[in-house]
Formats: C-alpha cells, structure tokens, sequence
C-alpha cells in the first residue's frame, strides 16, 4: 500500500519533469537574447556567425533541438532519457558535470542550516506558545522585527563585518576551504563527507570554520518562519480538546507540551518542505557573498550567460530535489498522522 | 441511593467563572453552589448555554483558554482545589476526579494510540513501567465492555465508533478508580440503542469502584433513569435541587417546570378513517450510492413501501445508517431514486422530468437537521421567506411582505424583526424560521428530518408545540425522520421502525412504542429512555439489548439483516431473507420468526 503509494508519487513526479522540461526549454527561447553572438564577438561574418550557430547546434529546427535535448532523436546523440543533460556551452564540461560539483555544496550549506534552524526554533517556538506573553515570547517578538525586515545579503555582510573584520573569529568570505588546503578526494561531492571518509579532520574543521558564518546567517533568517509557524500551530494545538482533556486527566506538563507539539508539528512538515525547495535557489545570495560555489551561482551565472543546457539542468534538479523532498516529507507526516496514512 | 447523611465528597461554594469579551468579563457561571455525597448519582441539567459544561471543568479547577476563575470555593474531601498548587492539583485531577467529555473523539489525541494514552494516564498517578501500562489499557478496555482490546488499544481514534471513543475514554477516566466521575453529556452525538448500553455499564462500573458522579446532562430521560438527584443549572446558578422523583412530580423553578411540561401531557393521535386515499405513497423505493474506486454499492434504501394520508405524521425511526434520511430525500428527490415508485395524491412523480418536478415541489417541502447550514447567511429573515414566494407565487411587493409578516407570526416569531440577519438567533427560532420558508408556499407535506437534535430541551418542547398546532390547524402531513423516541412519540400517529435500509415494522404509535413486535423495534424501544422516575432502567436488569454495533450497508448478509446481533436468531433467519408481512396484530413485521408467534413481543414496560 505503501509502496504503491510512493511508486505512483515518484511516476507522476517523472511526468511532472517532463512537462517541466518542455516548458522551461521553450521558455528560454522566449528570452530577448541571442546565444550565438556570445561566442562570436561583435560585427562577426556571416560565415564565423553560422559556424557558432552549429558548433552550439541552434542552427537546427526547434523541434530537433527539443527532441535531441530529450534524447528522442538516437541520431543525433544522447539526451536526457540517456542520463545526458548536455554540454554547458561556457565551460564546455558536460552539465551533469558542473551540477554534480556545484549541487552538494548547495546542499551542505543549507541541510545544516535547516539542522540547526529547526533544532533553534523548534523549542522557542514551542516555549513561545506555551507561556504567552513570557520572556521568550517578547524576545521572539523583537527578533522578528529585525530577522524579517532585512535580506539576507546585509545580515551576511553584516555577520562578515562583525565576525571576520573585528573580531577575527571567522575565516575571509572566499570559499569553502582555505586556498593554502587542497580539497579532500571526491568521493560523494560532499566536502565535509568526503574529508572525513578521507580521515582529514584539519580539512573537516576547516571546511566547518568556513561555513560557519553562511550557516548562521541562513540560520538566522529561516528561524524566523520556523518559530512564527511552529508557534501557531502550537497555540491552535494547545486549545484542541485533547489537551484540555489530557490536563484533566492528570497529565504532568511534560506530557501536556508533548500531546501539543506532536500535533503542532504535522502542519508544520509541510512548510519545512516548500522552504527548503525555495532555499536550494533561494541561497544565492548567501553563496555570492561568501564565494561559495553552489548550484544557486551555477544558476545565476548560466542565466546571465544564456547557457541554455545549464539553465535545463539546473531547473530539472532542483525541481527533481525538491519534489523528492516534498515526498519525504509527505511520508513522515503520514508516520506521524496515522489519519493520513490511511488515504 | 446513599443514605442522606453520606459524608460530603464534593462542595462548590460560590463558583464564578469569566471569560473576557471585548475588554468586558462575561461570566457564564455566576456564584454557583453544589455538593455531591459518596456513591450519590447526581444530575446537573441545563439549557443550551447555561453553562454546564464551563460548570463541569471548573470543578476540576479547568477553564478553557482565555477564561478565568474569578471567584469561589470547589471543596473536594476537605481541601480547596483552586488553593492548591499546581502540582498538588495535578496529582488529584483524573486520580480522585476524573472527566468524561461529549466529543470524544475530540478529546482523544488523534495521532497517538488509545492505548498509549490510557497508559500515560494511568502512570501519570502511580510509578508503573510503560509495559504494566499497557496492560492496564487493555484490562481496563476489557472492563468497559470491548471485544478484542489487545487489538483496539493500537487503534487511533479515527478508527473507532464514537460509542468505542467514549468507552476508551471512561477506561481512561476509571483508569486510577476515581472517588468522583464529572460525565459531561457522555452520550450526546451516540444513537440510543448504544447510550442505554454505554449508560448501564458506566452506572454498573461506578457502583462496582464506588465512585460519585455528576452527570451534566440536557436529556429528562437520562436523569430519570440514572440519577439520585437533580441541580438544575440556569443562568450560572443552581436554581432547583431536589431528589429525581420529587423533581419530576413538583419541579420547583419556572425552567423545570416548562421542559417537564412535554412529560406531563402525552400526545393523542389523530384518528383516521381506512378508506381516505394517501396523500403520499412510496413503493419498493431502492436507493444504492456506488462507492469510489470499488465495485461495491452502500444499499441505503433497499425495498421501502409506506403510505401517508393527508393530515397524517409518519414517524421514520432508527439508528444513524439505517437510512431514514436517503427515504425523505428520495421523496422529495434531492436524491434521484435507484428505483421504485413516489406517487403524490396518485400521481407518479419519481420518474418525471425536472421541469415538471418543479410544480410539485411547492407542495412538497422539506426541513433539514442543522437550522444553521440550512440558511444563508447574508440573507435577512425577511429574504429567507421571499425567496420561496418569488418561485413559487405571483404576489406583489406588498403582498410578499405581509405574507412574510404572517407566515413569522404563525411560527412564532416577531414580524418586527423580519429585516435582521438570523445570526444571532438560537438554533429554536432558526428551525422555526426553517419551517416558515418551508410553508411559504402552502405545503400539504413536509419531510422532518432530524428537526429537533440540536435544539436544546426548552426549544424542543416549543418547537413541538408548533409542529402539532401547524399539523391541526393547516392540515399537513408530516414524515418525522427522527432518532429521538420521546418527540416522535409526542408528533407521530403512526411510526415505521428502519433497519440497514429496510423498514422492520409499521404501526401506531401506541402499538409500536407499547407492544413492539420486531426484534430491532423491542431493542430500539428498549433502549429509549423514558423520563419516568418510577420505573428506572437502573433499577431493573435491561432487557432486549443488542449485541454489538449496525453492521456496514456494503456486506449485508443473505437473510435477516439483524441475524448477527438477534437473541432470536436460528439458523434459518441466517439465511432466509425476510419479507413484511402482516401480523396477527394488524400491522406488518419483517421477522419471520415474530410472524409465526416464537418471539413474545412487547418487551417495553
């Protein structure tokens, strides 16, 4: 039943891809540019600008660019149903390439962000809604005002400012390692991973003393939500029917708090899923002030680029992420709803 | 009954609760005063709104959030609650005081297993292990009477019947034998064949463990049959206290007094000669609802024959699935009949096109169960009433507005206020205003549907009024869809007993509340609880109960429907199917067994 489930989430997922796929490769070729004259410089002849054109393989009809990228067209190579996403046309490396180097960055930076956030904010929020108007309930209120009303970039360039500038306790923003290291064999694409398969703790803690500043300023910005949600639900929690009844069955507080937040947490897997697919774009801005490689620069720089195959690429893994996501959390609202589990 | 001088176990001096409304503190119970004795049964009855249920809570020194305890003192063995510490209060709420509530489904955590919270409530009083827990859960489901409790302490509270949720709730309530049991309308929302069983083992168990209760209640019936004593709570105070018999015979207040009133002055049906043609006739209606994704069928109507004449009530019992409700939409075909024939004063209307459908429909009308969905609410009073006449009538502006006025006057509500939303009205004087719409266009018949279950006692006893004024002075004729026995037995003049789809027997009201012959009828009947002090169900053991709960209308069985749950039952009712037959009685049955004079009928004292 289960299974069924999952296998039907993932096929209608694969159509979702597609359909995806086809729109977005139209879309782009609905932007005002022309990719050609990228490679060609200004004023180009005729003869340069059409052997451009055929070197990246515009030349063609739409309609054999679109079925060659899906890999519909044997004759001309392999495509996307062949597990081949194209070559990026500024670094000439294959897409699939570029994103499997530049994605686990991504992921690193922001999986640990969403540890900590929810490991923060979790409890505040929790804390908030249980003694209203209480000492952690006003400080939520101040850090909301300051957490929600400023991007991202300033918090980032402030936290630099105030941690690598004065105080010295932060590495430069310029990367994930530093530049004296060389980065640890690639095995997963995961830098931390990798350095501690490879026994190197001096890169592990240097690579953590380097995420340290882009971790807690994500974490920082997405605490706010995280506890804004968290207590909510937990104050609606808090006024259903079987938390007064588990009070008057005797319950200790601790038992009262676990009933409410067990409850309060289900709604809330949802939004913890949407945030991180938006994050995994979403980080771009934490990434362009600290250097860091990741998939949200790769998809900034591409686009800038009119790097068609990268554009394809980026938008299909981040959506493939985070539909994934979006099923795992699924499942373990089920786990902790068994009314869902049922449907 | 305790003897009079039984030591105090619960007094409440003063007891005044507020909840803050637009920065004013509105206080629903307002220097409240009550003692229970040791082992005494007392009822708390109340009005809609009269504060029993905040009564009930506070009494465990609860208040639903954002209200207050605001005064008073709720003595329990001696010592003050509301002067305890939190802890100390804790460790006395669900060990020596333990609360059922109405809802309790609601009141069970939905994603954590019955027996798991059994559990935590039983350890919550007594340092036990998770597993001694556990078996406790599944001792103690067995002692309120559930099959198979190894398997149901893992079910969550969706997967249980509310009669099943309100059992593993007073399991969790009994869990440390509690001196006193606060029962909040423990049987509002269950069909009565399982209140009397829900009731007569909560009654059983409490004497077994020696508790007290107070049981908050809107239900005559319950407190006659179970309770030693009545407090009557109306508008934030104890306003009658007296012994049941003597509240019964003398009720003191003005409030007592007007719901008895319905008690006191049984019906007298209106007599009717054999040979009027029917207003109404149903033949062999069959109504299945094909179910998603499956290739099954609910049969929610299967073969219902009945006739109504003009000016007669028909009252359609039952318990819920039983199908009452699809009938009277078939009637008036809000639901599209699977077969069979509706023929209003002879003319077949159950295959007709919409178009001319519409003709009869202003002869035909219907009220619904909730007054409050059944109205829109940007419409005025007076909006409601007019959009009927502008269908159906071809008055002029004024015409429209003094019939308006006459039709909330005939109802007995004030044409002055024809111009205001129904909002603020109680659930009485929206079913009243139901039931103008519904007569606006000059009826002959109307379909009842559950008119009366959200009413509280006091509207109901008016709103019954009205239907038998209405019924005597217009001439209609009524099909009562009803699960509450007593006001069927004050509308109807004659009532059909429903069973999974099929109707098990037909007769007066008299024969059929008196003498009912059909296993289910004796059952159903058995179970309704009679506001007659005299002659307690506690005091006699119950009879013609019952085993278990209505089967699914998907698997119905090859014989008589009633086979897996009959005394009678014999290895032919199991597998022949069973016809409506007349009995020697003059009135048909469904049970061949009755028929053939092996099952004594009768049964209700």
């Amino acid at each position: 039943m289960l299974l069924r489930t999952i296998l039907r989430r993932l096929a209608v997922g694969v159509v979702q891809l597609l359909g995806l796929t086809v729109a977005v490769f139209f879309l782009i070729r609905l932007m005002p540019a022309d990719p050609v004259s990228r490679f060609v410089g200004i004023n180009p002849s005729k003869a340069a600008y059409a052997q451009a054109a055929k070197a990246i393989g515009v030349d063609r009809p739409i309609s054999t660019q679109l079925l060659h990228y899906l890999g519909l067209a044997p004759s001309q190579g392999k495509g996307l149903l062949q597990g081949n996403l194209g070559t990026s046309w500024v670094s000439n490396a294959p897409v699939l390439k570029d994103i499997a180097t530049a994605l686990p960055v991504t992921l690193e930076l922001i999986t640990m962000a969403f540890i900590i956030a929810l490991i923060i904010a979790v409890p505040i929020g929790m804390l908030a809604a249980l003694r209203p108007g209480g000492k952690t309930d006003k400080a939520v209120f101040v850090y909301g005002l300051f957490a929600g009303s400023q991007p991202e970039f300033w918090w980032a360039l402030l936290f630099v400012f105030v941690f690598y500038f004065k105080l010295g306790i932060a590495p430069p923003p310029l990367g994930l390692i530093n530049p004296m290291n060389s980065p640890p064999p690639p095995r997963t694409g995961f830098y931390t991973i990798d350095s501690l398969l490879a026994g190197d703790l001096t890169t592990f803690f240097d690579l953590l003393h380097h995420l340290m500043l882009p971790v807690a300023t994500l974490v920082f910005i997405l605490s706010g939500p995280i506890i804004k949600m968290v207590r909510q639900n937990m104050e609606q929690a808090l006024t259903a029917d079987f938390v007064l009844y588990a009070r008057a069955a005797g319950m200790p507080g601790s038992t009262v708090a676990r009933y409410a937040l067990r409850a309060a947490m289900a709604p809330s897997m949802t939004l913890i899923g949407i945030l991180y697919g938006f994050m995994l774009g979403g980080a771009v801005l934490v990434e362009s002030v600290f250097s860091l490689p990741g998939i949200g620069q790769y998809a900034v720089r591409s686009i800038l680029a009119f790097d068609y195959p990268a554009i394809q690429g980026v938008v299909l893994v981040i959506t493939a992420i985070s539909l994934v996501v979006y099923l795992l959390l699924d499942l373990l609202h089920a786990i902790i709803d068994p009314r869902l589990a049922q449907e | 009954m305790p003897p009079a001088d039984a030591p105090l176990l619960l007094e409440v001096k003063g007891l005044k609760v507020g909840y803050p409304v637009q920065r004013r503190m509105v206080t629903p119970i307002d220097g409240l005063d009550l003692t229970i004795r040791e082992r005494e049964v007392v009822g708390l009855l109340g009005d809609a709104g009269s504060g029993k249920s905040t009564a009930a809570l506070a009494m465990l020194g609860l208040v639903r959030p954002p209200g207050r305890i605001l005064a008073g003192e709720v003595r329990f063995l001696g010592q003050d609650l509301l002067k305890l510490s939190p802890e100390g209060l804790r460790a006395l709420r669900g060990k020596d005081l333990a609360l059922i509530v109405q809802n309790p489904r609601g009141a069970l955590h939905p994603m954590l297993p019955v027996g798991r919270q059994i559990s935590n409530a039983y350890r919550a009083h007594g340092a036990a292990s998770s597993k001694e827990g556990w078996q406790r859960a599944i001792d103690l489901l067995r002692n309120v009477g559930i099959n198979d409790p190894e398997r149901r302490v893992h079910s969550y509270a969706h997967e249980l019947s509310g009669g099943m949720a309100q059992r593993a709730l007073i399991s969790m309530a009994l869990s440390s034998t509690p001196r006193l049991l606060i029962a909040d309308e423990p049987t509002s929302g269950l069909d009565v064949t399982i209140q009397a069983q829900f009731l007569d083992e909560m009654a059983a168990t409490v004497r077994g463990t020696g508790s007290a209760i107070l049981l908050v209640t809107q239900d005559l019936g319950i407190i006659a049959n179970y309770c030693d004593r009545v407090v009557v709570l109306h508008e934030g105070r104890i306003v009658e206290s007296a012994a049941t018999r003597e509240f019964f015979i003398k009720p003191q207040h003005a409030y007592s007094r007007q719901v008895l009133s319905l008690v006191r002055a049984p019906a007298t049906p209106a007599k009717f000669a054999a040979d009027i043609a029917p207003l109404i006739e149903v033949r062999d209606l069959v109504k299945h609802f094909s179910i998603k994704g499956r290739d099954k069928k609910v049969q929610a109507v299967d073969g219902v024959s009945f006739a109504i004449r003009p000016g007669e009530s028909l009252g359609l019992v039952g318990e819920s699935g039983s199908g009452k409700t699809t009938v009277g939409r078939c009637l008036l075909r809000l639901v599209e009949p699977t077969s069979g024939d509706i023929r209003y004063r002879g003319q077949s209307i159950a295959s007709i096109k919409p178009a001319e459908l519409r003709r009869f429909r202003s002869k035909l009308q219907i009220v619904f169960q909730d007054p409050y969905d059944a109205l829109n609410p940007r419409y005025t009073m007076e909006d409601v009433i007019r959009e009927p006449l502008d269908l159906h009538t071809d008055l002029d502006a004024i015409g429209k507005r003094r019939r308006i006025g006459e039709l909330l006057d005939l109802v007995g509500l004030d044409p002055k206020r024809m111009g205001e939303k129904p909002r603020g009205l109680g659930a009485g004087a929206l079913q009243r205003l139901n039931i103008a719409r519904a007569l606006a266009t000059g009826p002959e018949f109307i379909v009842l549907d559950e008119p009366t279950s959200v009413l509280s006692p006091l509207a109901r006893v008016g709103f019954i009024e009205l239907l038998a004024r209405l019924k005597k002075d217009l001439g209609l004729a009524y099909l009562f869809i009803s699960h509450d026995l007593t006001t069927v037995q004050h509308v109807c003049d004659r009532v059909a007993v429903m069973y999974l789809g099929q109707i098990v027997e037909v007769g007066t009201t008299e024969q059929v509340f008196k003498r009912p012959a059909h296993p289910y009828a004796q059952a159903l009947l058995g179970a309704h609880l009679t506001a007659d002090p005299m002659h307690r169900r506690v005091d006699r053991p119950p009879v013609n109960a019952l085993a278990g709960e209505i089967p699914s209308p998907i698997d119905l069985p090859p014989g008589c429907y009633l086979a897996s749950r009959c005394r009678h039952v014999t290895e032919a009712c199991r597998v022949t199917p069973q016809t409506l037959a007349m009995h020697a009685e003059g009135r048909p049955v469904r049970c061949m067994r009755v028929l053939a004079g092996e099952v004594p009928i009768g049964g209700s004292p």
